[in-house]
């Protein structure tokens, strides 16, 4: 009996249990199933302090907004190899996330926007819904950035086509420690020019010496130095820029400079381009020893230990540099070169150009994606008004899109419409030239370094890594043109098919412009190729 | 779009009751290459012209792309564009595009002539049109005859009054004109095709603003003053927030002083 009822009992027991477990699991839990039939998986590598707050307050509003659709951040450190391997592999297998962070800039990947990345020109023309009710609700959504989408026009695979939307705007800015400032100076007042900065450098060098602490007056890395060298030389090339503008736009694209550099309008020989160097140098001989070994992470440290005065970094890194420090940051814009500069006055056209007030952390659309209508609609709500006001109240980073307001904190990093620019640098124009400068930047700087031996072994290169690049400019072209045949039949045979429809001629008319102007550029940049001179 | 409706109606006619071929263009627009592949894949029935042509167009984009299939589908263009409905220009516009751009060994001369022949047998297609506008940047940078740049750009002029759709003809004005340029031909004989360009209009984009700028630099440069004012203002009202808008700014300056000099010089 007693038996009998100890099994019952461990029978009820048992069953007990188990409808409790199964209450738990469908109550209580996690859902075993997600609950929204969309997930949208968004890549980048802005892991700074920042960015993954900003866009994850995007994405808790867009929740809201749309229970349907889950929005999963992903995090991949660095644009570095890290990044470029795992979104290689991805895309190649198929695994890519829906919207991706790319840079044109990102070594050995110039391929990836034509083989991986769709466009969204249609929808670019159209204005916003989520800025339904604001000041941009006719405004096409193009135009609601506030540069127009300018760098990534410039940039993009097929000219005239639109593949991706941003949402920051970023400039180059001098971070000062102003307590070190007041140690060395007795002052809290920063230089507004470059003869004000060698004055600066000078009594900098002077404290160093006099107290035997090793502090310089830039904090220093490759990145930090790259950046610097990309800023004075899109400065002091202005007008050899001006000189070999043929087509009179005013600007020039990476490709045009590497097309001149074929046809010999410009070196590094140049004189404009030695004066940019000579400045480069002298600048950096005002950073750590050795500096070029580090990455932006040492300059960043470098500056944070009150080990330098200074430190130019993009508006990328301020979040960062100003919650991390025990001092007070004081953001400035780099002293500007004036007419009467020793080293660089004779080139001197007007204030060189810290930003340019282009946008960028670019995400673009996967062309495989199985969720573009969903996709397209969170880059629409991440870069509507309220989108980017998200974003930037909690990223610290400057909005992409007119009229959301820039909170005082950060208002030292907006770009005035006062300074010149004329296109790209003569550095970040292909990665080959870009490999050619890392390998050589050692001959520039430090106390053994000079131009002429710079400029030596950067020429030695030149014309192999030029035409290295412009051939990977004409094969990622081919690599764009190619499957936009194919698109265009299937846009007319829609189109065919649904006679009520006016955007379908519309688009296939476009890409079919853009593809043409494309081809152009491809033929023009092989005969650039076939008549060199260098 | 030139459709006849005498093709659109004969197509429209052979479409199957489930417009299969029409998700298959769907897939393809959106960029799904290889669900289109397999959707015409399990396909059932007889192979009609247009799902002959709609396996073509796909293995043109098929990843990876092989010479072989390219071959394949250049064969099939052939013969469709026997045919005497907008199938049959598409393909003969398809079969020049492989040797323009498609193939491994490009033949723009085999490209060249293609685009000539289907110009003199569908001159009002939509295919044939767009065939003109690549044929005139063949003339303009690669074809062997002409050889210097102002008979290539003569050549490809000439093929302006050919064209019928006015988007092509501003895509063809505007390529004579930055060829012009490319060649650094005299201003006078490139400004007049950019502004034709400029003139019909529809461009989107940077290509819109470097026309604009483009117009206003060059007339500057050729000493046309009322025209530069006129573009350089316009860049100024239409794209306030490009930083160029700085240098543009320097150049109404530039212009201002020019103006005033040669208003001086006049008697």
């Amino acid at each position: 009996m007693n038996g009998q009822i100890r099994s019952r009992l461990g029978l009820a027991i048992a069953v007990g249990t188990y409808l409790f477990a199964a209450w738990w699991v469908f109550t209580r839990s996690t859902p075993i199933v997600a609950q929204r039939p969309v997930t949208l998986r968004v890549a980048h590598w802005q892991i700074e302090r920042g960015p993954p707050e900003g866009l994850a307050a995007v994405i808790r509003r867009y929740e809201e907004l749309n229970p349907r659709v889950k929005v999963e951040q992903v995090l991949v450190p660095g644009g570095g190899p890290i990044y470029r391997q795992w979104l290689r592999s991805n895309l190649i297998g198929g695994t890519g996330p829906d919207l991706v962070e790319y840079g044109y800039w990102l070594d050995g990947m110039t391929d990836i926007p034509a083989r991986y990345f769709a466009p969204i020109t249609d929808e670019m023309m159209l204005p916003n819904p989520y800025n339904r009710g604001t000041p941009l609700e006719s405004v096409a959504w193009l135009d609601t950035f506030t540069d127009g989408l300018i760098i990534q026009q410039a940039t993009a695979p097929v000219p005239g086509q639109f593949y991706a939307a941003t949402l920051t705007e970023v400039s180059t800015r001098l971070f000062c420690n102003q307590d070190l400032l007041k140690q060395i100076t007795g002052s809290t007042k920063t230089p507004r020019t470059l003869i004000e900065l060698r004055a600066i450098s000078a009594r900098v060098r002077a404290y160093a010496a006099r107290t035997g602490r090793p502090v310089y007056t830039l904090a220093g890395s490759r990145d930090n130095a790259n950046w610097l060298l990309q800023f004075l030389m899109q400065g002091t090339m202005m007008p050899r820029s001006q000189r070999n503008d043929r087509y009179g736009t005013l600007a020039l694209n990476s490709w045009d400079e590497l097309g001149h550099y074929l046809e010999g309008r410009w070196t590094y020989d140049s004189p404009e381009a030695r004066a940019g160097l000579e400045l480069m140098r002298e600048i950096s001989l005002n950073m750590k020893p050795g500096f070029l070994q580090s990455m932006r992470d040492a300059a960043t440290q470098e500056f944070l230990r009150g080990d330098s005065l200074f430190i130019f970094a993009g508006t990328w890194d301020g979040t960062s540099l100003r919650e991390l420090a025990t001092f007070p940051v004081e953001v400035i814009r780099f002293p500007q070169p004036t007419p009467d500069d020793p080293v660089v006055g004779k080139f001197y056209i007007g204030p060189y150009a810290d930003g340019g007030g282009g946008t960028c952390m670019e995400l673009y659309l996967n062309k495989q994606t199985t969720h573009r209508a969903e996709a397209v609609d969170f880059l629409r709500f991440m870069s509507s008004m309220e989108g980017s006001q998200l974003f930037t109240d909690h990223s610290g980073w400057l909005p992409a899109v007119r009229g959301v307001k820039v909170p005082d904190r950060i208002k030292a990093y907006e770009t005035p419409k006062d300074c010149f620019t004329f296109g790209m640098p003569y550095t970040v124009i292909g990665s080959t030239v870009m490999s050619n400068l890392d390998l050589n930047m050692h001959l520039l700087s430090g106390p053994t370094g000079s131009v002429d031996k710079f400029v030596a072994a950067m020429e030695a290169g030149m014309p192999k890594a030029v035409r290295a690049d412009l051939q990977k400019e004409i094969s990622n072209r081919y690599l764009a043109v190619r499957p936009q045949d194919v698109q265009i039949m299937a846009l007319n045979e829609l189109s065919r098919r649904l006679p009520g429809n006016a955007d379908l001629p519309v688009s296939r008319e476009r890409l079919e412009s853009s593809q043409t102007q494309t081809e152009a550029l491809v033929l023009q940049m092989q005969l650039q190729l076939q008549t060199a001179v260098k | 779009m030139l459709l006849s409706a005498a093709a659109a109606g004969a197509l429209a006619a052979k479409a199957p009751a489930k417009d299969d071929v029409g998700e298959v263009w769907q897939l393809v627009a959106d960029h799904l290459g290889r669900d289109a592949y397999i959707k015409l894949d399990g396909l059932e029935g007889p192979a009609t012209r247009e799902r002959k042509f709609a396996e073509a167009v796909v293995a043109v984009d098929y990843q990876p792309v092989t010479q072989a299939r390219l071959e394949s589908a250049a064969a099939v263009f052939a013969e469709l564009a026997t045919g005497d409905d907008e199938i049959a220009a598409a393909s003969a516009y398809l079969e020049a595009r492989l040797y323009q751009i498609h193939l491994q060994a490009l033949d723009y001369e085999k490209a060249a002539v293609l685009y000539r022949a289907l110009a003199e047998r569908h001159p009002r297609s939509h295919w044939a049109q767009l065939g003109l506008v690549k044929l005139g940047l063949l003339t303009l940078y690669v074809l062997p005859e002409p050889a210097t740049p102002a008979a290539r750009i003569s050549a490809a002029q000439a093929l302006l009054p050919r064209l019928a759709e006015k988007e092509l003809v501003r895509d063809l004005e505007l390529q004579l004109g930055r060829a012009g340029a490319f060649y650094e031909q005299p201003l006078e004989t490139i400004l007049p095709h950019l502004v034709a360009a400029d003139r019909i209009g529809g461009l989107i984009g940077q290509a819109r603003e470097d026309l604009i700028v483009m117009i206003g630099e060059l007339s500057l440069r050729s000493g046309h003053y009322a025209q530069a004012r006129t573009y350089f203002e316009r860049y100024e009202r239409e794209y306030t927030y490009n930083m160029r808008l700085v240098t543009v700014r320097r150049r109404l300056e530039d212009l201002a002083a020019l103006e005033a000099k040669a208003r001086e010089a006049k008697p």
